[in-house]
């Protein structure tokens, strides 16, 4: 039970919390602040869950982009908010760093390595917002339309 | 009715809109939809990340065409709930122009902004716990509080020394926050420089252009896509520029 705390459970609380920063600097007020901090935890989770790898990333951004679009739909506000905040923990901030640091110690093999994995993060998590977010709404209209139509 | 003023209020509104940070689309479609419903048949509107052109015809057969440029801007979430609420109720009610106009004028005095030190406080928290996230210790947090705080107030306050240019700032912010981060572990503070300096990076990164980018690709926009990803990957070079020059200083001493 510990180990199943410290490994998933403060990792996500600590998402949760930064998330909440960034409320701030975006001008979120209200009740979009907690949907964003329970956004950046549940991105964390599945990523977590799916074990870290460029695969677990974009798995973890459907899973944003799906809650967001939820939240977004129940709230009647733009999607943009919760998506953007939600997704920042995930933004491969690490991977600029270390490839820049690579590259002024002219390690060019692990340099090219990292920039081609950051490429990749990135790409996953972009893909896998939209994908699901596009989803949603092709099946969103399609449900609205049958109910308007029965 | 005075089509001139309807034009205008529609790209006030549109303008806002962009300045809030909202997706093209949102954009194109909130002015078409306003002039619609105040009986314009088919309005064209253009919009890029620094313009809006928005073009009507009146039923009597006269053009009028109305362009805005768009500055820099950052992102406000609360205006752009607010512009989209407005423009929803306005569709829906259809008050004069005037009236529109005014409610248009007044969006900006309503929103709700958090006092600069607020915002401050939220570049501070950001990093706080991100270096946990990242595997940190207690110390490291501290450190990456301070770094975010320092980073923040560059941000926050330091508009005028900086000036307006996006890739500048963000090299300068960022040589900051390695700076700080390198000074405060090698004062013994933090354990891991590489942790510390990652998480107060985390405020800089380009997450909210590179979200955008994919949205107004997916959404068509492929001209806005291309120019808001350039904006990413610009970005992400001034930060790798940045810390490194912030490196090398902290590294001289």
């Amino acid at each position: 039970m510990d180990m199943l705390w410290f490994d998933y459970g403060l990792p996500c609380l600590w998402a949760f919390l930064a998330c909440i920063g960034f409320t701030f600097v975006f001008n979120i007020h209200g009740v979009g602040k907690l949907i964003c901090g329970v956004g950046g935890a549940l991105g964390w989770l599945v990523y977590l869950l799916a074990g870290s790898t460029i695969l677990a990333a974009f798995l973890a951004s459907a899973a944003i982009g799906l809650y967001a679009e939820v939240m977004a739909r129940l709230r009647r506000c733009p999607v943009t908010g919760y998506l953007l905040v939600a997704l920042l923990p995930l933004v491969p901030g690490g991977g600029i760093y270390y490839a820049m640091s690579y590259c002024v110690a002219g390690d060019t093999g692990r340099f090219l390595d990292t920039l081609l994995h950051t490429f990749g993060m990135a790409a996953a998590l972009a893909v896998g917002a939209m994908l699901t977010s596009s989803l949603f709404r092709a099946a969103y209209l399609h449900l609205n339309h049958r109910k308007s139509a029965g | 009715m005075d089509y001139d003023k309807l034009l205008n209020c529609a790209v006030e509104l549109g303008c806002r809109l962009m300045y809030s940070g909202a997706e093209i689309y949102r954009v194109e479609e909130s002015i078409s939809r306003l002039l619609q419903a105040y009986g314009l048949e088919s309005p064209e509107v253009f919009a890029i990340p620094t313009c809006v052109i928005v073009s009507v015809t009146t039923p009597e057969g006269h053009p009028i065409t109305r362009m805005r440029r768009i500055a820099a801007h950052g992102t406000d979430i609360e205006l752009l709930e607010r512009c989209n609420q407005l423009c929803r109720w306005l569709c829906a009610q259809r008050p004069t122009v005037e009236e529109a106009r005014s409610l248009v004028r007044a969006l900006t005095d309503y929103a709700r902004q958090y006092a600069p030190w607020q915002v401050l406080m939220g570049y501070g928290i950001a990093p706080a716990f991100f270096s946990p996230l990242f595997g940190g210790g207690a110390a490291d947090a501290v450190c990456a509080l301070i770094g975010g705080l320092a980073v923040g107030l560059c941000l926050v306050y330091g508009r005028r020394l900086i000036g307006s240019n996006g890739f500048f700032r963000t090299a300068v912010c960022s040589a900051l926050g390695s700076l700080v981060s390198l000074l405060l572990v090698r004062m013994g503070l933090g354990n891991s420089l590489d942790n510390v300096t990652i998480s107060v990076l985390m405020v800089l990164v380009p997450g909210m252009a590179l979200t955008n980018a994919m949205r107004e690709i997916m959404a068509g926009d492929i001209i806005s896509g291309l120019s808001r990803a350039a904006e990413a990957i610009l970005t992400a070079s001034a930060i790798a520029i940045g810390s490194t020059v912030g490196l090398a200083i902290g590294g001289a001493f």
